[in-house]
Formats: structure tokens, C-alpha cells, sequence
């Protein structure tokens, strides 16, 4: 396991002294590697999957015009976590504004329960889909970052502690700890599904 | 249920992520046998699928990477943006003393001006000369300006500047020349401090003895001591502080 995270940061570290030399298909294998991570991560904090998309998008865009400011290439899936929690933040105080300005347009959950699951997600209905989203969203960030790092992003306990900077002990009492709080929220749910 | 323990372990390392596969098969074959950890096992696998399915982008990762590198390629104007951590660093960092260096002195310049009041420049402020001169001087007389801490010998010609300080030690003893012919004698194991008082130049003698020979006519001349202040009618007089 040390061995697969020690070739893991040597690869990023790679991709990211090419990517620095002009190669942006360097830059692609990062987008690649970590897509899904940045677009979970934006999901648990906007619900709408376009809008989760085009801030990862923007996540990538920012961290490419920004690389050169990435001083320990090892922590490359941290800095991208960083950065797109604050282009969330930005998003979602465009869309404060914004709301204000032109009104509020939701979806009910009637509506999305008739909607079909997205290619992606053929185990879960829409309403399902959505139901895990809102529980992981009300989980406090320490916790909803650690939910996405493990089970979207792959990384264990110990390459998300060096992801960021924290102590492998940390992280995993946040993990069980969000783990506990999720599955008494998702109890029912989990029980549908697993039957 | 010693031995479920260590499969309750072994599923908390499935979930952190750290189980190696050795482990992973040697649990994978209890969970068949054990009901309790199979449940348990079972419940976890579930919902690390449920929250990766939830948060699974509809958008495949080759293609998201695909389509950043176009609209790189595309936007042209979209560069790598070069940093110099080291200049930006050291750039910040002078900026950062210049900043303190004005702050430290505009506080100086504001707390020295604002203190006096006056538009006199700093160094009269510091110390103002008066026109006090050193007459006949025996032995050793000490003298210390104004906040400072430290004494030196009293010398024939020395300037003499308000808040000063003077200490004849024993046997010794100095006359300071005022204006006209009017003079002071200090005795010896006497303290005398110059002060301002109403503007004027005033002699607190702070023990010991002074001798005061004034010019005839004179105008109001005094002499303070810790007991009180002493004004001088004729034109001889002798102020003595004792501790009695």
C-alpha cells in the first residue's frame, strides 16, 4: 500500500514537471485522474450536476493558469480539493446574486423521481441519487472531503493525510466518524437498495 | 468473538483503504462463514458503491481530459502563468520593512511633535542648551542629561543642557557661572538637577549644598528642594538638604 501511494505521488509529480514544460496532454492525464474527485467534490457542495461539471471545469482551468504556484507537486490531489472548494464558494455566491436578481428555479422531488437514472448511476434512482448528495452535503466539509477522497477519489486514509498535510490518525477518525453519521442517515436507504 | 475482533479490524482497514490483499482474501473468506461480519462487511461495501455511484460524473474522465486540453489549446491566452516565488518573496518582504521602517518613524516624528507641541525642531526638544556656564571645578563632578542613564565627568567648558544632572562627589565641587555675574556653587555629596519650570530654568537641589552668590540688583530667583521651594532676597545664600 506505501509502495502503490510513494509510485502514485512520483507519477503526479511527473505529470506535473511535464505539464509545467508545455505538455497539456500531461495536463489531460491529470484532468483524467482526478475529474471525478473534483466533480464530487463540487457536488457535495451545488446540486445540480451541470453546474458541479462547469465548476470542475473551472477548477481545472484555474489550476492549470496557477501550476507553477503548486509547490509540492505530491500534494497535488489536496491543492485540487482546495482549489475547488473555493470555486464553489465562488459559484455559489454568484448564484446568491444571482437568485436575487432573477428568482429561484427548482426541481421538485416528484419531478426528479420520474426522471431515469443517468448512465453513470444505473444502481440508484434519480430520487436516490439525490437523497445521498443532500445527506453528504449535510455533513460538515472536513467530513464530506473525506467521504469523497476515500470512496469517489480511491485514495486511502494515508494518501489523503498527505494529500492534506494532516496526521493519518486525523483522518481516519474523521472518516469512521463520517462514516457512522452516514449510515444512520442513509439507514433506510441502504436497506432498500442491499434487500 | 476474539476472532470476529480482528475481522471488525480487518473492515475498518477495507474501509480506510490500507488492507492489504492478503488480508482482503482472509476476510472475504470468514464473511462467508460468520453472519455478523458478513452484515457488517456487507453494509460497508454498500455504501462506499451507493456514495461513488451518487457522486459518479455522467461525463467520462477521458473525455473531461480530452476536452480541458482542447479548450487549452483553443485559448491561447490561457498560459501557464509564471511565478517567482523567490522575488515575489523578497520583493514582499522589502516592502514589508520599508512599510514598518515609515510606520516606526511617522509614530516617532507624530509622538515627539504631538508630545511638545511646539514646531521646535527634535534635537532642541531632545536637549536645550541654557546658558549656563562651568566655572571653577575641583575634584570629580558627575553629570548625566536627561534620559540617560549613564554619568560622565563634568568638564571645564562642557555644554550645560536642561535635565541635566549634576554629582560632586566628597571633596569636590564646581561653580556654574549664570548670566551676568551671578554664580552657584555646588558642594561636595550634592545633587543638583536643572529642570523647567514656567519656562524658566529652575535648580532643584536634590540633597547637599548649594551656595548661591547673586548679581545686585536680581530678579526672583529660587531654589527648589524636596521640602519646598526656597527664593532668594539677598544677593549670598546658602541652601543645605539634609535627611533630618
Amino acid at each position: 500500500m506505501a509502495v502503490e501511494s510513494k509510485q502514485n505521488i512520483a507519477r503526479d509529480q511527473q505529470l506535473v514537471r511535464a505539464a509545467l514544460l508545455g505538455e497539456n496532454s500531461a495536463f489531460g492525464i491529470i484532468v483524467e485522474k482526478y475529474w471525478n474527485m473534483v466533480v464530487a467534490l463540487a457536488l457535495s457542495k451545488v446540486s445540480d450536476s451541470t453546474e458541479a461539471e462547469d465548476i470542475a471545469q473551472e477548477s481545472f482551468l484555474k489550476a492549470y493558469s496557477q501550476l507553477a504556484n503548486l509547490r509540492d507537486p505530491s500534494r497535488l490531489a489536496g491543492w485540487l480539493s482546495k482549489i475547488t472548494m473555493q470555486q464553489c464558494s465562488n459559484s455559489l455566491r454568484w448564484a446568491v446574486r444571482n437568485k436575487r436578481a432573477l428568482g429561484c428555479r427548482t426541481t421538485s422531488v416528484e419531478a426528479l423521481d420520474k426522471q431515469p437514472a443517468m448512465a453513470a448511476n444505473p444502481g440508484l434512482t434519480q430520487n436516490q441519487i439525490q437523497f445521498v448528495r443532500q445527506t453528504v452535503k449535510q455533513l460538515p466539509e472536513k467530513f464530506r472531503t473525506m467521504i469523497v477522497m476515500r470512496f469517489v477519489a480511491g485514495l486511502s486514509t494515508v494518501q489523503i493525510a498527505e494529500q492534506l498535510g494532516k496526521r493519518p490518525g486525523t483522518i481516519r477518525v474523521r472518516l469512521h466518524r463520517a462514516c457512522k453519521l452516514l449510515r444512520k442517515d442513509l439507514a433506510p436507504l441502504l436497506e432498500e437498495v442491499g434487500s | 468473538m476474539k476472532t470476529c475482533d480482528k475481522y471488525k479490524n480487518l473492515i475498518e482497514k477495507y474501509i480506510e483503504g490500507t488492507i492489504n490483499n492478503e488480508h482482503l482474501a482472509e476476510l472475504t473468506r470468514h464473511v462467508d462463514t460468520c453472519e455478523s461480519c458478513r452484515m457488517e462487511f456487507k453494509r460497508c461495501v454498500l455504501l462506499q458503491d451507493v456514495v461513488k455511484q451518487s457522486f459518479s460524473s455522467p461525463v467520462a474522465a477521458e473525455q473531461a481530459g480530452a476536452s480541458i486540453v482542447a479548450r487549452l489549446s483553443e485559448e491561447p491566452n490561457r498560459r501557464l502563468k509564471p511565478v517567482f516565488h523567490d522575488t515575489i518573496l523578497s520583493v514582499r518582504r522589502q516592502a514589508a520593512v520599508a512599510a514598518v521602517i515609515i510606520l516606526a518613524v511617522g509614530l516617532f516624528l507624530g509622538f515627539a511633535l504631538g508630545r511638545a507641541g511646539t514646531g521646535k525642531p527634535i534635537a532642541e526638544l531632545l536637549a536645550t542648551q541654557v546658558p549656563i556656564n562651568i566655572g571653577k571645578l575641583e575634584g570629580t563632578v558627575l553629570v548625566k542629561h536627561k534620559d540617560s542613564d549613564i554619568w560622565q565627568t563634568l568638564q571645564a567648558g562642557s555644554n550645560i543642557y536642561l535635565g541635566d544632572t549634576f554629582h560632586s562627589t566628597a571633596k569636590s565641587t564646581c561653580v556654574l557661572k549664570l548670566d551676568g555675574k551671578s554664580t552657584l556653587e555646588l558642594s561636595q555629596n550634592s545633587m543638583l538637577v536643572l529642570k523647567l519650570y514656567n519656562g524658566e530654568t529652575q535648580f532643584f537641589l536634590e540633597h547637599g549644598e548649594c551656595t548661591a552668590s547673586l548679581n545686585s540688583p536680581h530678579g526672583p530667583f529660587f531654589i527648589s528642594t524636596p521640602h519646598g521651594r526656597v527664593e532668594a532676597l539677598g544677593t549670598d545664600f546658602t541652601v543645605k538638604v539634609t535627611d533630618e
